[in-house]
Parts: structure tokens; C-alpha cells; sequence
């Protein structure tokens, strides 16, 4: 490292698929591997990490921490202690076709348009209902740990997503479309509307799209009710709490969390910098081809998905239920308040409740 | 005597302990296990001992049932299909025509093929999207509109048991080719003397003598469709919602989604309490001496 001479990286490859690169760290901390010294994270497993004891607090290092987006670091906090920082952050938006629309759609609940989202049952339909229910008003989870995902405004969200399937609106396909094939059929114009992350607009400006030029993006738009809401993704940075280069492994952290390194970023593969001063620099907008003040309004009304060591089997309670309401199994209220119980009895199960007041914290 | 047996009990020890260590100590150790509550999510709690509330919260999972449910009408219909078009196969390669041999080679094919390679492709083949089989539908006019097989509770069945009769059906052909060609051929030979014409001879000779090969297709093809797993996560992933989650896919997802290791476990003791039943039912069967 040039920054920093003495310290050698070497970077391990693991899966791309959030749900195995998972699996494999919890094998490794659960038996105590030291290696990697640095984990890159999913946003939503930061506090299940931290709570088990498998990575280092960063407080200790006092790290400079007031230029990144605040939403970003509740997601990267455990009971008050830091433990990991932002490297970029994703964020769920609007794309839309500015040839064939006049402006993007004011309100979710009243799209007559082909709006493609994901919808299969994995994190993303999690991400997207997260939105929907903002959209209305609702929140998965309360402060104090009570499910409230089945409320009016739960079941009004999925009961709009539900609805624009079977109008035709989200052709039934979305069931099982993550986040390309999305972009496959926005990109060869069957959508005139599509929930993505940031990575699609970088891959669509391309010569081989149909779309490049003609597309736009806009925080997804909200209901009566409610606010316009984004679910907030990205990837914190945290140290194994094995390692044996602790030190070294901040340095690391630090410097790939500088600004000149998410510039560069920025350019290389369109992530977004988690830290709201670049957002005022030129070169940024360069690097992305877009509108940075935007990108910057739709991460500002981004929550993070609830901050909690259960995420990860809170959301596969409700991927299930979701998925059955969407596929006609089930119809969305009863799905909910099925969802509802089994979460809530998880949680009550974990003991978290009881050991400190205000250990969870939803969006 | 006495030494005799003593003799012949140290001969077998060793296969004894080999077994007790390969299959007795797992299932144990598994069984143990489902007695505690471990979460590998949760390590504050540690490993609390908790007697049979698993298997109480077992009997209240509505998902373990419908698993179960689902698990037994894919075995039902598989297993009846395979059984039926295998014995139609199997009739039908037991005669003599040229090119036999390169037939019999030739289905066994699908069989060959490792089912995840053959998931795939019949995911692809039934994409709604790329796939062949959805224009095809349309133009034979079964349907109007583009199906899209997994998105439907009920639809998302048709691939998963097209893709396992088209895999399976030539194993169940196999055996019982083999137990066709253990008919002596005098007897058909002797009942068409008697008059007796060839749906004649298929109830009253084939059948009962090929009792014994069917009921050895019947055990291997039930137990294995009973435990499907890598078929279902490839087509549909149990999905849509769990329409088509099968008792082994969700023990999958217990252990090694959610990490809940005690759980998972006493839902693998289930599993193999059922098979383990099945399969002394079969060997009752199969023991039993052929009616005279």
C-alpha cells in the first residue's frame, strides 16, 4: 500500500451472493478465523455481527465520522458503539423514462405504467415492500421491538403491490425477477417504470442499452400517509474480531473509506460515496453521470432496514409471507399477521427485548 | 456352539462399529441436539437443554406441515407415474427388436445426468421468457396467454414433476426389465396354449411375478422422492411463497439459512423417523412369502 508502506494487502475473493458470502463468515467467526482482518458486510448484518461478538468496535480508533450520511452509520452502530464505517452506499430509486413520461409518478398507489420491481422471494422484495410500506406510512418494526409490519399500512403496501400484478401493471413475471432481470426488461423498453439500485443506471447508459439517454432517476414516490422512503443497502467495512492486525486492519478501513478512494470508486463502478461532502464536488458528478443533488435528496430519505442481530431471520419470515400474498397463495393481511406472529415470537425468544431497553430500532 | 458364536460375533464387530460410527453416531449426535435450543444467530443464549420443546414447536409449524404435505403428493404422483410409464418402457424393451441394446443404453440417459444439470435445464425449458415449451403450448392452442409456470402456486408443480419423471422414469424401467426377463418364458408359452390372451397374461403372470422387482423400485423411488431436495431448489426454490417446499428444502433453510441448528435438527429426527418407518414397511412387504 503506497498510502501506507509496510502493510500489505491481500485481497480473498468470496461469493458474490450476499446470502452464501454470509454463510461462509459465519462459518469462519463462529470457529474463530482471523483471516480476513477486514469483512466487507451487507448493511443489514452489521448488528448481528456486532452483537455475536465478531467484530471489533471502532471507537477506540476515533475515527472522523461527521461527513457520512447518518442514516449510514445507525446502520453500522450496535447499542450505542460503532462498528463498522460506510464504504459506499446503496439506495433504492425511481427509474423512469423521460422520453415517453413528462415527469415521474407522484404517487405509488395510482401507477398505470409498466413498473418492474423485484419481486422474488430473496432480500430485494424485502427492500422493496420496506419502500411501499414507507410509502403508506408503516414500519417493519417499532423502537422497543414490537412487529407492526401487519398494520393498516402493511396491508394497504402489499395489497397495492399485490394489485399491480394482477392488474398487469408489474407483469407477473416479477415473482421471480431480482434486481437484472429488471434491468434486462427496462433496458429493452418493456417498463416504462423500474425500482432499482444505483448500479443499474451506470449499466444502462451503455452503448448496447435501448434506454441510454431516455431514462431518468427520482426517489420512489410515496402515498397519502405517507413519505417518500428508499431502503437504504450498501457495504460497512468492519474489522474480524480474530485478527491479529487490528491496527493495521483500521488503517486499511480508513483508507479505503477516504474521499479520494470513493471518487475513484465512484468512476470505476458507479457506487455512490457514503460521505455527504463529495456530493458538493464536481468530479463527482463526472465520475456517475448524474445528478449528484438528487442522488443526494433520495440517500437523505433513505432508512435502514431494522438494525437488529435477527435481521437476517426476520426477513426471511417475511419474504415468505410476502411472497405468498403476491403469488395468490395467501391473501396480504392474513399473510401479514402470519409474519407478525412468528417474528415477534423470535424476538421475544431472543431475549433481546428484556436484556436492554431500546436494543432494537426499526426505520 | 457357544465358541462358535462367540467367533462369529467378532467377526462382524468390526462392520458392527463401522456402522454404529457412520451412521449410528450422527444420528445420535443430531438427536441430541435437537433437544437444545441453539441458534448459531443467537450466541448469548448459549445452548440452553430444552427436552422436546422442538419437536412441540414442530407439531404447531404450519410450514413443517405443509411441507409435509407437499413432500407426500410429490411422491404420490411421481411414484405412481414413474411406476406406470416405467412398466409400459419396461414391456416394451423386453421384446425382441433390433437396436435393443442401443435403447436400453440410450434411456438411460436422463438418469445419468446430474439432477442439478437437469433442473437447469428444464427451468430453461420452461422459462416463461426464453424457454420452448410456453410458444409451444400456444401454438398447440392449450393456451392463449404466456403461462409463467413458477409464479403460480399450482403451475409451479408441472416442471418440478415433468423434470423428475423424465430423470427417474428409466431407472424404474430398468428394474423392471430386469425382473421381466426372470419370467421364465415357458409360462407364457403354456398359458397361450390354455387360451389365455395377452392382457390375460399381463394380470395373472407378469404382474404377480414381477411383484417382487416393482416392490424394490417402489422402496428406492418413494424414499428418494420423499427426501427430494436438489431437484426443488433449483427449479422453483420451494417458491412461489412456499407453494412447493419440500420437507428436506425447508431443513435445509432452517439449518443453514436461518442457522437455527437445534431446530434443524429435530426436523431431520423426523424425516428419518418417517423414511425409517417406510422402509420397514417395504421390507414387511417384501419378506412376505408370494401368495400362493
Amino acid at each position: 500500500m503506497r498510502a501506507n508502506p509496510g502493510i500489505t494487502v491481500r485481497v480473498q475473493q468470496t461469493p458474490d451472493d450476499a446470502t452464501h458470502r454470509h454463510q461462509l463468515y459465519v462459518q469462519w467467526l463462529n470457529a474463530r478465523v482471523g483471516t480476513p482482518d477486514v469483512l466487507q458486510l451487507d448493511v443489514i448484518w452489521t448488528a448481528e455481527l456486532a452483537a455475536a461478538g465478531w467484530i471489533l468496535p471502532l471507537d477506540r480508533f476515533a475515527p472522523a465520522i461527521d461527513d457520512f450520511f447518518p442514516a449510514t452509520m445507525d446502520a453500522s452502530r450496535w447499542r450505542g458503539e460503532l462498528y463498522a464505517l460506510p464504504w459506499f452506499v446503496d439506495v433504492g430509486m425511481l427509474y423512469w423514462r423521460t422520453d415517453i413520461l413528462p415527469a415521474p409518478p407522484s404517487r405509488i398507489d395510482t401507477i398505470d405504467q409498466t413498473f418492474v420491481w423485484q419481486g422474488a422471494r430473496y432480500e430485494g422484495l424485502v427492500t422493496v415492500f420496506l419502500e411501499f410500506l414507507g410509502a403508506f406510512g408503516g414500519e417493519i418494526l417499532t423502537a422497543d421491538g414490537t412487529v407492526t409490519v401487519n398494520s393498516p399500512a402493511g396491508v394497504r403496501a402489499l395489497s397495492v403491490m399485490r394489485e399491480q400484478i394482477r392488474a398487469g401493471i408489474a407483469p407477473r413475471e416479477v415473482l421471480t425477477w431480482h434486481e437484472e432481470e429488471c434491468r434486462f426488461a427496462f433496458q429493452n423498453g418493456r417498463a416504462v417504470l423500474m425500482r432499482n439500485w444505483p448500479y443499474a443506471a451506470a449499466a444502462m447508459s451503455g452503448p448496447d442499452s435501448a434506454v441510454a439517454g431516455k431514462f431518468s432517476i427520482a426517489p420512489m414516490p410515496a402515498a397519502p400517509g405517507g413519505r417518500p422512503t428508499a431502503a437504504l443497502g450498501g457495504a460497512p467495512l468492519a474489522i474480524n474480531a480474530w485478527s491479529r492486525h487490528p491496527d493495521q486492519a483500521f488503517r486499511l478501513i480508513a483508507f479505503l473509506t477516504a474521499p479520494e478512494q470513493m471518487l475513484e470508486r465512484a468512476a470505476v463502478v458507479g457506487q455512490y460515496p457514503s460521505r455527504m461532502s463529495l456530493y458538493d464536488d464536481p468530479r463527482l458528478g463526472q465520475a456517475l453521470v448524474a445528478d449528484t443533488a438528487t442522488i443526494r435528496r433520495i440517500i437523505e430519505a433513505a432508512s435502514p432496514r431494522p438494525v437488529t442481530p435477527l435481521y437476517a431471520e426476520l426477513s426471511e419470515q417475511l419474504q415468505v409471507a410476502l411472497h405468498r400474498a403476491l403469488a395468490g397463495q395467501s391473501d396480504p393481511r392474513r399473510a401479514l399477521d402470519d409474519a407478525a406472529a412468528r417474528m415477534q415470537r423470535l424476538i421475544d425468544e431472543s431475549g433481546l427485548r428484556q436484556r436492554h431497553e431500546g436494543g432494537m430500532r426499526g426505520p | 456352539m457357544k465358541t462358535d458364536s462367540r467367533t462369529a460375533w467378532l467377526f462382524v464387530l468390526p462392520a458392527l462399529m463401522s456402522i454404529a460410527l457412520v451412521a449410528l453416531f450422527p444420528l445420535g449426535w443430531t438427536f441430541w441436539e435437537s433437544l437444545h435450543r441453539h441458534d448459531l444467530r443467537m450466541p448469548w443464549l448459549g445452548r440452553p437443554f430444552i427436552g422436546a420443546a422442538n419437536y412441540a414447536a414442530i407439531a404447531l409449524d404450519g410450514r413443517f406441515w405443509s411441507a409435509m404435505g407437499h413432500t407426500a403428493f410429490f411422491t404420490v404422483v411421481t411414484v405412481a407415474l414413474e411406476l406406470f410409464l416405467g412398466l409400459v418402457l419396461a414391456l416394451a424393451m423386453n421384446r425382441t427388436f433390433r437396436g435393443r441394446g442401443a435403447l436400453r443404453a440410450a434411456i438411460l440417459v436422463p438418469w445419468a445426468i446430474p439432477t442439478v444439470v437437469a433442473a437447469l435445464v428444464w427451468r430453461f425449458l420452461f422459462d416463461s421468457q426464453s424457454g420452448p415449451i410456453t410458444p409451444l403450448l400456444i401454438v398447440a392452442g392449450v393456451t392463449a396467454e404466456a403461462l409463467v409456470w413458477f409464479t403460480h402456486p399450482a403451475l409451479a408443480w408441472v416442471p418440478v414433476i415433468v423434470a423428475d419423471i423424465w430423470k427417474t422414469t428409466p431407472f424404474v424401467a430398468l428394474l423392471l426389465l430386469a425382473g421381466l426377463q426372470n419370467i421364465p418364458e415357458e409360462l407364457h408359452q403354456a398359458a397361450e396354449v390354455d387360451g389365455a390372451g395377452p392382457f390375460s397374461r399381463l394380470i395373472h403372470i407378469t404382474l404377480p411375478l414381477l411383484r417382487p422387482a416393482i416392490l424394490v423400485a417402489l422402496i428406492f423411488r418413494t424414499l428418494d422422492a420423499f427426501r427430494v431436495f436438489d431437484l426443488i431448489y433449483v427449479l422453483t426454490g420451494g417458491g412461489p411463497g412456499t407453494a412447493t417446499e419440500p420437507i428436506a428444502l425447508y431443513t435445509f433453510n432452517t439449518l443453514f439459512q436461518n442457522l437455527r441448528s437445534g431446530y434443524a435438527s429435530a426436523l431431520s429426527v423426523v424425516v428419518f423417523l418417517v423414511t425409517f418407518a417406510m422402509a420397514v414397511v417395504y421390507i414387511r412387504l417384501l419378506d412376505r412369502k408370494e401368495p400362493a
